[in-house]
């Protein structure tokens, strides 16, 4: 067994469950509102870039042909396409699962059954008009393997690896300078203060959801590279993003950050055990992140005490 | 002759009171060996007739009783597919029922039921398929192996809550799909366990008969499932959970052992739904890991959501809906999972509580309604409102003060600048119609701050403005220092007065 194949592998399914898991906590986090509409973020993008890379193909490879830059207006093409249908998703997800019901009594559970609805919905729907049939995203980075280190890494896990930090970087970063990133902050900490510091929780709200929806939507376009874009896609990215958030706290990105980093490593070293192998890949880490919720009831990160209340 | 005893006064020994008859109940008859009643009746006196009525305070159980009737007798005209429909309807509701249980008395936000369900159905089916275990004992199996699973499931439930829990709950409803699969000795088709025996036949599976006695199994646990319900519930756990559903604090005040009632709530169910599934294995002779897929209990969840948490009706009529939605409409394909999507969607954006939870509701928004007519009838100008007319006991006064509301009301209508203007030109002699009603109504007038002209003392047509106090003994008081040159001047400047006073009331 190949230890660096191992490490990649890791590391890139890492990044694109910290992708997903960064989304539902910080979500959860800011507006106290379980997504479980975030799969169907995720197909749907993984389906807009598909149809993007669809139209832009004839025109790109008119223009610029099988050259670099050809290719990095592919992936422009195709990333651009997924964040910008997950951020339509996200804002489509304001509109149904918390503006109309933010104020109302038991907010958590409603808008927990609405995104809920809103995932069977779009599942059916991409079910409908797509069919059952699984697509492809051309491959964005290239085909090939690259030796660095000593390691050897697809260029499609490279490529993950390294847009999963940028961007995961860029948001941090976002969410510490920005005007809006202080007033998200200011939620996450304490919702009653941040509103009577004059911030709206609709105003909030929105750039919110649109951003994880986009997260949603880049993760997908990332994880194309290695799977298939089909309605149901979104299912499985969904689950881990959940169970990643909740194992390292909801709420906390340094604990969703560190989640991701454990359960992607314990995916790929369970995967490559040879007396278990990739079908006990969801048993093993369902039953880790199982061991721990008992031990630490509120995840990696989670504070003892009511984050949320 | 005995002679007649003499109390002192006060001293009576017993007064002679006749009796009261309003509110005694009318009928004492019980259950034999409970306490309860079969319906609830309310016995009360009609204030109007002066007669004792009977009064039904809960219809609930009729409703209950006719639904089940109707159920019950139309089975045998259906058709087969309508009789497979309505037998799954039956099992998903004793699911449900189960469910709500767990969800609503329990407050454990469970997602294991399917995963309970299939523990139950597989001992069950592995037991009868490999060891030959008779049928019967096959739900004995089932409610054990149940048991077991819930009694394993309820322990981390006391330190995770809501979500972490849901989540655990999915990911042992996972793992028992994945170890159900690769389990070869057991389940060598795939993971489903093949021909298992029950209590229909297998010369009648299929056939009309079985489908018929199917129903009849289903209908009968659906029966058996309302009754756990109801004796969970409705009985002593379940209103020791009701305090803690309020307030747990208070109810661990009050020596309530909540997280032990919470428990005992979710082995009984699980149990229950262990049995669920032997019959589960039984219904069909098989069982596959479909059981426990994330899509089946998605459903399942939309079924109670639809229906409402909590209550036993919700999970009945939700299951009703989404399973003939789901099995009615197979023609139109994918669309019947977006109806039952956006039926969910709708009901939880427009009720609180699911549709069962719909009338309830519908009341409170009237009660609101109506409160908010009666705060804005409160702006009355002295009128006397239905709540306060109980309490004056002279209703001359209620009709005289809603009269004089009335000929205020018109009167203000009345005045106009020309109406002024007549009055100043001639403050006494013959008025037009409007300006006579004006004058007549302010004569009328009660004695208490009425006004007045004083003339004063050692001057020639120089008068005052005052007003009556009202109280005998109490002097007039000076309106203000404004002295009037002539009489008319000074009629008309108490005209005006009058006239603001009225327009201001």
């Amino acid at each position: 067994m190949d230890l660096s194949i191992l490490l990649v592998h890791g590391l890139s399914l890492a990044a694109i469950y910290g992708l997903m898991a960064i989304g539902i906590s910080l979500l959860w986090s800011s507006i106290g509102m379980i997504n479980m509409a975030h799969g169907a973020s995720f197909a749907v993008a993984g389906y807009a870039a598909w149809g993007a890379a669809e139209v832009a193909k004839p025109l790109i490879l008119a223009t610029l042909g099988k050259t670099l830059s050809g290719t990095i207006a592919m992936a422009g093409v195709c990333l651009s396409a997924g964040a910008l249908s997950g951020a339509i998703m996200g804002g489509l997800i304001y509109l149904l699962a918390f503006l109309p019901i933010h104020d109302k009594p038991n907010f958590a559970v409603r808008s927990l059954i609405v995104t809920l609805a809103i995932n069977m919905a779009t599942v059916q729907t991409l079910l409908w008009v797509f069919g059952p049939k699984q697509k492809n995203l051309p491959k964005i980075f290239g085909m090939g393997r690259i030796e660095f280190l000593g390691l050897s890494a697809r260029y499609d896990q490279l490529g993950t690896i390294i847009g999963t930090t940028v961007i995961l970087g860029l948001l941090l970063f976002w969410l510490k300078v920005s005007r809006k990133g202080l007033e998200i902050r200011a939620m996450m900490q304490n919702p009653e203060g941040a509103v009577l510091s004059a911030i709206s929780v609709r105003w909030t709200a929105l750039p919110v959801t649109m951003l994880t929806g986009a997260l949603a939507g880049l993760a997908s376009v990332l994880l194309s590279q290695t799977i298939f874009v089909s309605p149901t896609s979104g299912a499985v990215p969904l689950i881990k993003g959940l169970t990643i958030a909740l194992l390292g706290g909801l709420g906390s990105v340094p604990g969703a950050v560190a989640g991701a980093v454990i359960i992607g490593f314990l995916e790929a070293i369970i995967g490559a055990l040879p007396f278990l192998g990739q079908r006990y890949v969801l048993f093993g880490t369902f039953l880790f992140i199982i061991a721990v919720l008992i031990i630490r009831p509120r995840g990696i990160g989670g504070l003892l005490d009511k984050a949320r209340k | 002759m005995t002679e007649k005893k003499l109390f002192e006064i006060g001293q009576r020994p017993q007064e002679i009171a006749l009796p009261v008859s309003g509110s005694e109940p009318l009928d004492r008859r019980r259950l034999p060996f409970t306490r309860r009643h079969l319906l609830k009746w309310r016995s009360r006196l009609n204030p109007k007739t002066l007669k004792q009525e009977r009064l039904l305070a809960d219809k609930k159980p009729l409703w209950w009783t006719i639904a089940l009737a109707l159920l019950a007798l139309s089975a045998p005209f259906l058709s087969n597919s309508a009789l497979t429909i309505v037998s799954i309807f039956c099992i998903f509701s004793a699911i449900n029922v189960l469910w709500t249980l767990i969800i609503g008395t329990a407050g454990i936000f469970s997602l294991a039921t399917l995963a309970v369900v299939g523990i139950g159905g597989y001992c069950g089916a592995a037991l009868n398929v490999y060891l030959g275990l008779p049928w019967p004992l096959m739900f004995l199996a089932g409610g054990i192996a149940g048991f077991v699973a819930g009694g394993l499931l309820a322990l981390p439930s006391t330190r995770l809550d809501g979500l972490y829990y849901a989540l655990l709950t999915m990911g042992v409803a996972e793992i028992c799909r994945v170890f159900v699969q690769q389990l070869k000795p057991l389940t060598p088709y795939n993971g489903s366990i093949n021909s298992v025996q029950g209590f229909i036949p297998k010369d009648w599976m299929l056939q009309r008969p079985g489908l018929l006695i199917g129903f009849a199994g289903a209908f009968v646990l659906l029966l058996l499932a309302l009754l756990t319900f109801r004796i969970v519930n409705s009985e002593r756990l379940g209103m020791l959970l009701q305090t803690a559903r309020e307030d747990e604090d208070f109810a661990q005040a009050s020596g309530i052992d909540y997280r032990k009632a919470r428990m005992q709530v979710f082995c009984i169910s699980s149990a229950g739904l262990g049995v669920i599934g032997a019959f589960y294995a039984q219904f069909y002779g098989s069982i596959s890991p479909a059981i426990f897929s994330l899509d089946q209990l998605m459903l399942l969840f939309a079924m109670i959501v639809i229906g409402g948490l909590g209550r036993a009706e919700g999970a009945v009529i939700g299951t009703a809906i989404v399973v003939l939605i789901d099995k009615g409409l197979l023609e139109i394909g994918p669309l019947r999972i977006l109806l039952v999507a956006a039926i969910m969607l709708l009901v939880t954006l427009w009720t609180d509580n699911g549709i069962a939870g719909a009338r309830e509701q519908f009341r409170r928004w009237r009660r609101r309604k109506q409160s908010e007519a009666r705060a804005r009838r409160t702006e009355k100008g002295g009128d006397v409102m239905p709540e306060e007319a109980i309490e004056i006991h002279d209703k001359q006064a209620i009709y005289y003060r809603r009269f004089d509301k009335r000929l205020r009301d018109h009167l203000k209508t009345l005045i106009t600048s020309e109406l002024i203007e007549e009055h100043r030109l001639n403050p006494l002699g013959q008025h037009s119609d409007g300006l006579s009603r004006v004058l007549n109504y302010f004569r009328r007038g009660d004695v208490a701050d009425k006004y007045a002209i004083i003339r004063q003392s050692g001057q020639f047509h120089a008068y005052k403005i005052v007003a009556f106090s009202g109280v005998r003994g109490a002097p007039p008081r000076l309106v203000d220092d404004k002295t009037y040159d002539g009489i008319n001047e000074a009629y008309h400047a108490v005209f005006l007065l009058r006239l603001n006073d009225l327009m201001e009331s």
